[in-house]
């Protein structure tokens, strides 16, 4: 896709990359308390992700794309325990993640560990559906 | 003037969305979709909706316009 010698686009991403990764899980992390959450946030990540192996010009697919299956089936795992958890046992929850005082960032119950599952999730399934688009036929 | 630069997105916007539909070139017509979507992202904002203002412009302007590339390249670029 990408030639060898296209020497400014390629460190153009490799300083770019990065700080949209930061941004992504800034947006991730401060889900509940500034505007975005999960999927703002994991679309970011994912964008980041996907400017890397354009610049790289990486194309082989097949073990990383199992790898990223298995993480974001293990992020929907977890988000579907928490929130059943939260549901079933809403006192035993609040004991094991206090809601703490507004603002902070560890408060919110469960809505932090759920961002982050959604954004893990959202992520990996963006990615693996540029690999599945981008590779060649 | 808050007023008429909101006017004068909105106008940029449905040229927008009018040319997407009946240009030709598929990848003119991609770089007008973004652009779209770009603008629509502003609007969202001063609609005092951030968060889907973010939304818009990650899944918009970023993830769409990437996976329609990937799409063109394996189907062809003229429109017939």
């Amino acid at each position: 896709m990408i030639e060898d010698n296209d020497i400014i686009l390629k460190q153009a991403a490799r300083v770019l990359t990065p700080f949209i990764l930061i941004y992504g899980i800034y947006i991730t992390f401060h889900g509940h308390l500034t505007p975005g959450g999960g999927f703002s946030g994991g679309t970011v990540i994912a964008s980041s992700l996907i400017l890397n192996r354009i610049s790289s010009g990486n194309r082989g697919s097949g073990p990383e794309i199992d790898r990223m299956m298995g993480i974001a089936s293990i992020a929907l795992v977890c988000y579907g325990l928490i929130k059943a958890m939260g549901t079933f046992f809403p006192d035993f929850t609040h004991r094991v993640l206090p809601r703490g005082i507004p603002g902070d960032l560890l408060s919110g119950g469960a809505i932090l560990p759920l961002n982050i599952a959604v954004g893990f999730v959202v992520a990996c399934v963006m990615y693996i559906f540029f690999c599945l688009i981008g590779e060649e036929a | 003037m808050s007023v008429l630069f909101e006017v004068s997105l909105l106008t940029f916007l449905i040229v927008c969305a009018i040319m997407v539909a009946f240009i030709k070139d598929m990848m003119a017509a991609i770089v007008i979709f973004a652009s779209y979507s770009l603008v629509m992202a502003m609007l969202w904002q001063m609609l005092d909706a951030p968060d889907i203002a973010i939304t818009e412009a990650a899944v918009g302007a970023g993830l769409t316009t990437i996976l329609f590339i990937g799409a063109i390249k394996k189907t062809g670029r003229a429109k017939k």
